[in-house]
């Protein structure tokens, strides 16, 4: 399948979408809502581009536009930019104090009308959706978004502990806005309104995860797990590797 | 003579004055009474002129009551029932021809209707299946099931010409004929019947007050494009509507409409009601399909159409109930008879509610190509003490408004997006000169601001970014780089967003942008309100030359604001007054006037 994406030819897979064949071949088309391994959600809208198909352009979103042959794309019209800053413009007058997209904001060079500026808003979420998808990989579904209009955002059900959350804290790591407030204090985690008991990392001793998500996990694969933290599990693999690199090649 | 029938409406408005109680009084009052022959009495549905209502019919004398009440009941059977005299307090006055009218048919209001989706309301008891079945109820079923083969039944409703009347005008059979090439079972057929545009209440009425005539157009496309079930998802709201449509399809079950091997055809239909969501967009396609399948109702992008993947990925139908509706008469009466009525690309009619301030308000259906002239003079009789016409609204809240120039405009589908509106499902609302138009686009983005599901950041954040800045110029803090602004944001929302909510939300401002820039400008500029609807940019004052001193106003002021003695030029203090613009209504002589704001209330 051939698809030209601002002028240049690619070769697309069946069933793939316009995002996945872009990120596959390193066209940058920006996007805050998507992440490799999850499926579009078109909430963004960041993504927007041009398609053409036969004489009709289309603006569509990248993120879930199913590519076909001699599909023909243009990412950077005038159109386009203008919009991208719009969008831009639109995030950082609900997050005007959020860092990551105040330095979005900063690159698309996309200034604010002053007093359109309200600083008193706290608001840093985005509504990208993304935590709720990374509780939904993680097989909980903890979180979801509720409720429509500016009202929308990202709760456990009626804003309890949920009885789901086990705690692991997949939702804070993906959000892009650090949006999600997880606060880690003598041996509890703090995440939803829920507070976890941590386990220790038997190596380095470091809380690194929540009991729930650690029985969720060992449930969930039928075997008792090797309490290793992260950073711990990546030095034994590397040692590995060396070992193995060693055992092959000889000393360096 | 023939059997008399009396005819009661019990459309939901009639019923909200009692008009249930009218009924029962009738068969209360004629079970004793000595007739020769006992009229037929009938709860019916919706006569469209809801405001006059509750209505009474008697045929075939064709005698038709308005604003009846259960009181009058025995004075219609004394007098019209058993002596045939009419009672000339209970006429229609029509205000077209200022005179009183004894039959509804000779009412300007209905005599340039043409009734086709409405064709069977408020003249049938919409719960008795044998009375549908008397005005050739199910008889397109029989001639689809028995006559023709599903490809014909496609070219037939291809031919016709006819467009979905849910609001974006898709081609009917064009829908059908692609779903029908898809072989994935099961296949479904959907009746949407959300209806969530506010003031629009012809789906309501049909489902209330002819339900069969759904049923049999979904059974006829099932056959057509060999699905065997089918939904009817009703807005949450109208419980009488499933009243009625469970009503109906339980007596089209036991008479072998529904069900297995319907009339021994060996096909199989069934239907099922779902409740609505309750949100506006769940009347968007793909949100209402989520939401039947029990999920949140949250359109999603639709690069792949439901008629290929539809409700659980299946090849789906969606129509719209007023669609459903024409589809047995077309069948039936074959699609050059459908085609030769209204226009070209635009064939057949449209039902449309038509509010706001002219002096009829209703549901009309109308050739399509009726002018909007027509439309607010001709049927709705003009504009309410008969002020100047202003504009229309139409297609509900993201429809665009249509100032007096276009009056002439024939609607249809392409004419008014044409000129940045739509029809939507047929919402009419008409504005005279005390409507201010940015407070009117403020309105509708405050409305749809609410009802936006939230998924895209254009539509949720984007609309509520032009709300803020139209509350700003309504306050009197509007600048000039705002206009510039908000045609940017416009055309970033109408792009970029995900479902049709989001794609026509900025119409409300871009068309009153377009036909009335000089009123967005002196809110900005003049910080004035010309229609004197935003307080803080209306002041009210009196000519002295041409008060006449009648003290109308000062004795009318809520708050003792104005001064003058009896043939002299009265005063209005500024202090005191609370703009609530009661003087500018009741003086007859003109002499209130319309000013600017108070320098003090705007620019913080
Ligand atoms: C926000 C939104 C709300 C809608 N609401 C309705 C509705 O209440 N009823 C309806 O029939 N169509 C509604 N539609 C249109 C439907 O998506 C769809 O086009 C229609 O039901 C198809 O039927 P038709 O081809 O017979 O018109 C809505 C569309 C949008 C974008
Ligand atoms: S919390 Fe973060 S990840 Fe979740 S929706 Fe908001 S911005 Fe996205
Ligand atoms: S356009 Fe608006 S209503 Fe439609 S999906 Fe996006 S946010 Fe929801």
């Amino acid at each position: 399948m051939k698809v030209i994406i601002n002028n240049i030819e690619y070769e697309g897979l069946p069933g793939e979408t316009l995002m996945e064949l872009a990120k596959r071949n390193k066209v940058n088309i920006p996007n805050l809502c998507h992440k490799e391994g999850f499926e579009g959600q078109g909430r963004c809208r960041l993504c927007m581009v041009e398609a053409r198909e036969g004489n009709k352009t289309k603006i569509v979103s990248a993120c879930v536009y199913p590519i076909h042959d001699g599909l023909e794309v243009n990412t950077d019209s005038e159109k386009i930019r203008a919009m991208r800053k719009n969008i831009i413009l639109l995030l950082l007058l609900k997050t005007p104090n959020n860092e990551y997209i105040k330095k979005l904001a900063e690159e698309y060079d996309v200034k604010a009308p002053e007093r359109y500026m309200d600083f008193s808003i706290n608001e840093n979420c985005i509504l990208c959706g993304l935590c709720v998808k990374a509780c939904e990989k993680m097989g909980t579904s903890a979180i979801s978004l509720v409720n429509r209009g500016t009202g929308k955002k990202v709760s456990t059900p009626f804003d309890d502990p949920s009885k789901d959350c086990i705690g692991c804290g997949a939702c804070a790591q993906v959000c892009p806005t650090n949006a999600i407030t997880m606060t880690e204090a003598n041996g509890v985690r703090t995440i939803w309104n829920k507070e976890f008991k941590m386990v220790q990392c038997s190596i380095c001793n470091k809380h690194y995860t929540t009991e729930e998500a650690l029985d969720f996990i060992e449930s969930r694969l039928g075997n008792e797990e090797e309490k290793v933290c992260d950073t711990c599990r990546k030095k034994i693999i590397s040692e590995k590797f060396k070992e193995s690199y060693k055992n092959i090649f000889g000393q360096p | 003579m023939a059997s008399r029938k009396i005819l009661v409406c019990c459309g939901t408005g009639c019923l909200a004055n009692n008009s249930f109680d009218i009924y029962t009084r009738f068969l209360e009052k004629l079970k004793d009474t000595n007739t020769e022959v006992i009229p037929e009495i009938k709860a019916t549905g919706c006569n469209g002129l809801c405001e006059k209502g509750p209505v009474v019919k008697i045929l075939p004398d064709e005698i038709s009551y308005f604003k009846v009440k259960a009181k009058d009941v025995d004075e219609i059977v004394s007098k019209t029932i058993l002596k045939g005299e009419i009672i000339d307090r209970l006429l229609y006055f029509d205000t077209n021809s200022k005179k009183k009218i004894v039959s509804h048919k000779d009412a300007s209001f209905y005599k340039h209707q043409h009734k086709i989706a409405l064709r069977n309301i408020g003249e049938i008891d919409p719960k008795n299946i044998e009375d549908y079945k008397e005005r050739n109820g199910f008889e397109a079923l029989r001639k689809v099931l028995f006559e023709m083969t599903p490809d014909e039944v496609i070219t037939e409703v291809e031919k016709s010409g006819l467009r979905g009347r849910g609001g974006a005008g898709f081609p009917t059979g064009s829908k059908w004929r692609t779903c029908s090439k898809y072989d994935n079972y099961p296949k479904y057929v959907v009746c949407n019947g959300d209806e969530g545009d506010p003031g629009a209440f012809m789906d309501r009425s049909i489902m209330e007050g002819d339900p069969n005539t759904v049923i049999e157009g979904m059974i006829i496309c099932g056959y057509a494009i060999n699905s065997n079930r089918g939904f009817l998802y009703i807005r949450d709201e109208y419980q009488l509507a499933r009243e009625n449509m469970q009503t109906a399809i339980n007596n089209a079950r036991k008479h072998g409409f529904l069900g297995k091997n319907i009339l021994g055809s060996g096909f199989d239909f069934d239907l099922e009601i779902v409740r609505g969501g309750g949100a506006f967009v769940c009347g968007e396609s793909s949100a209402l399909m989520a939401s039947i399948e029990g999920n949140v109702g949250e359109p999603r992008a639709k690069y792949i159409r439901s008629v290929e993947k539809g409700l659980w990925d299946k090849p789906t139908v969606l129509n719209n109930v007023e669609t459903w509706a024409n589809i047995p008469p077309i069948i039936l009466n074959g699609a050059q008879w459908f085609k030769q009525i209204g226009t070209e690309k635009n064939s057949g009619t449209k039902v449309f509610s038509l509010v706001g301030k002219v002096k009829n308000t209703g549901l009309v259906e109308i050739p399509m190509g009726t002018t909007l002239r027509e439309l607010v003079f001709d049927i709705g009789g003009g504009i309410i003490k008969d002020r100047p016409f202003k504009a229309a609204q139409t297609g509900g809240p993201s429809g665009g408004c249509i100032p007096a120039e276009y009056l002439d405009i024939s609607l249809d589908f392409d004419n008014l997006s044409r000129i940045g509106s739509m029809m939507g499902s047929g919402g009419v609302i008409v504005m005279d000169d005390t409507t201010c138009m940015v407070e009117l686009a403020r309105y509708y983005m405050e409305f749809l601001s609410e009802e936006s599901c939230g998924k895209c950041t254009t539509c949720r954040e984007g609309i509520n970014t032009m709300l803020n800045i139209l509350n700003r110029i309504t306050l009197g803090q509007g600048r000039e780089e705002d206009i510039d602004l908000l045609i940017s944001l416009s055309e970033t929302i109408k792009d970029a967003s995900l479902c049709g909510l989001g794609k026509t939300a900025p119409n409300p401002v871009m068309t009153t942008l377009k036909y009335f820039r000089d009123e967005y400008m002196e809110h900005i500029v003049d910080k004035r309100c010309p229609a004197g609807v935003c307080k803080n940019l209306t002041s009210y004052s009196i000519d002295p030359d041409t008060c006449i001193g009648c003290s109308a106003c000062a004795r009318k002021c809520p708050v003792n604001a104005i001064e003058g003695e009896l043939k002299k030029p009265h005063v209005i203090h500024k202090d005191k007054c609370i703009k609530c613009g009661t003087c500018f209504t009741v003086c007859p002589s003109g002499a209130v006037k319309i000013g600017g704001g108070l320098i003090e209330s705007y620019n913080k």
